[in-house]
């Protein structure tokens, strides 16, 4: 994909490829990560973009949907792209329980294999993202975290997914939650072998998912590739910190 | 009583309603939605009849589809009478009479829908008319109460317009607050006092239908 596009001060210009299961878009606040997510889903009208998705990452010399072409003048809107963007904050239609809310991406369906699969689905994603008991709840009656999960859980039930974009997942929620979310994403993937691509700007967190990394500063890329060789520098600054802690005595 | 006006009144304001309603929904969902310039102009446009005195309104529609006009000529004979002096008048003016007070509160409504909703039903692959249909409308449910509450108030309390239009003649024309100033120009005292007490009675009902409804909302989201 290449965006190039200009907010404020910010100048964004990027290119780059998504190969692996799962990218990590790592940059610190500022360097146009948000921005760049909005322009894939289609939300933001780049000054320049050119983002061709395919189907499969098995598949990689099928022809895939151009989204945007700036050159061409093809522009696709948001929900014809199957970009599934799951913003930072949870945002659950107040007015639906818990389970509209996760059916939401999957209105219709057709034929009797297709009902099939969402049945299983329905019963499925709600087990693997722990809320099967909140099924009937409101968004309103939700803790933080059972909102996080939900919120989840309706992104990957998406009936067109092609990816599934996750902007800064993580931030702010406790380490047990965000393991266990990490986990959960893991394993739909594995069944379901949607790519994901998320955002963040926390080392720790890109060093667990052992992903690759594209690192982002200033709204360029830096360096792309495995995260032990992209993130080496701040790992080793991440390690020093945690031995001089231990170092001293509280 | 006269149940001939209240009658007529009630017809007016129904379908003054059902027809905004229609007309309203797009209207306000492009103006809280859209970006384009020229929604300052469609906004102060659709204000207008909130400033011009409603006889103004009710001249120009006379002018403007009365026999003299292009317009005018094809709606005679479409309808096969002139819309001046004619319940089909009535319709036409108070539709435009209370625009605003249709459109507006749909407007604000709409637009104080978190974005963050809309984007996320998009993302989820919903089209923007279901978008609009499962997540705005749901959302602001009180706004089209509103809407239809004061275009209904509205419609009932019009006097101006309905007077340049319609002729004032009973049975065809001539609504509660025109009967009402027949009256008293009759000296009828009497009978004015009981169409006007009606017509607050029926105004302070619907308000504090409104406001009622308005308290309730903060309530629960609160």
């Amino acid at each position: 994909m290449r965006v190039r596009h200009s907010i404020g001060t910010l100048r964004i210009d990027v290119d780059f490829e998504l190969t692996q299961s799962w990218t990590i878009l790592f940059g610190p606040s500022g360097s146009g990560k948000t921005t760049i997510l909005r322009a894939i889903t289609g939300l933001l009208q780049p000054g320049f973009a050119n983002i061709v998705s395919y189907p499969r990452l098995v598949s990689p010399t099928k022809t895939g949907t151009t989204l945007i072409d700036s050159d061409s003048g093809i522009c696709l809107p948001p929900h014809k792209r199957g970009m599934v963007l799951a913003s930072q904050k949870p945002t659950l239609f107040p007015h639906m329980t818990v389970l509209q809310n996760i059916m939401f991406g999957y209105p219709g369906v057709g034929s009797l294999g297709e009902q099939e699969y969402l049945a299983e689905l329905t019963v499925s994603i709600p087990k693997l993202f722990r809320i099967d008991h909140l099924l009937q709840r409101r968004p309103a009656e939700l803790s933080g975290g059972e909102a996080q999960r939900v919120h989840l859980a309706r992104a990957t039930m998406a009936r067109r997914i092609h990816i599934l974009l996750l902007d800064e997942p993580f931030t702010g929620l406790d380490r047990a939650l965000r393991d266990e979310l990490i986990t959960d994403l893991l394993v739909w993937q594995e069944k379901s072998r949607v790519p994901i691509l998320s955002v963040t700007h926390d080392v720790t967190e890109a060093l667990q998912l052992n992903a690759e990394v594209i690192k982002i500063a200033d709204g360029r890329v830096v360096q792309q590739g495995p995260v032990a060789e992209v993130l080496a520098e701040e790992r080793e600054r991440l390690l020093e910190q945690l031995n001089a802690s231990k170092g001293n005595p509280a | 009583m006269d149940f001939e006006a209240l009658w007529l009144t009630l017809r007016l304001a129904v379908g003054t309603t059902a027809i905004l309603l229609v007309l309203a929904l797009p209207l306000a969902w492009w103006i809280a939605s859209g970006r384009g310039a020229g929604r300052a102009l469609v906004q102060a446009v659709v204000a207008l009849p909130l400033v011009l005195p409603p006889t103004v309104l009710g001249f120009y529609l006379l002018v403007a589809l009365g026999p003299l006009s292009a317009p005018g000529r094809l709606l005679i004979r479409v309808l096969g009478h002139p819309l001046a002096f004619s319940f089909a008048g009535l319709l036409v003016g108070s539709v435009i009479y209370s625009l605003p007070f249709a459109v507006q509160p749909l407007a604000s409504g709409f637009a104080a829908v978190d974005s963050a909703y809309v984007e996320a039903a998009a993302g989820l692959g919903a089209s923007p008319w279901r978008t609009f249909r499962s997540v705005v409308l749901p959302l602001t449910r009180g706004s089209l109460l509103t809407s239809a509450v004061l275009t209904f108030t509205h419609t009932v309390g019009e006097f101006g317009v309905v007077l340049m239009l319609g002729g004032n003649i009973p049975g065809a024309t001539q609504t509660l607050s025109i009967s009402l100033y027949d009256k008293v120009q009759e000296f009828n005292y009497a009978a004015a006092n009981r169409t006007a007490l009606v017509l607050v009675g029926f105004s302070l009902l619907t308000l504090i239908i409104v406001y009622w409804r308005a308290s309730g909302r903060r309530l629960v989201l609160g």
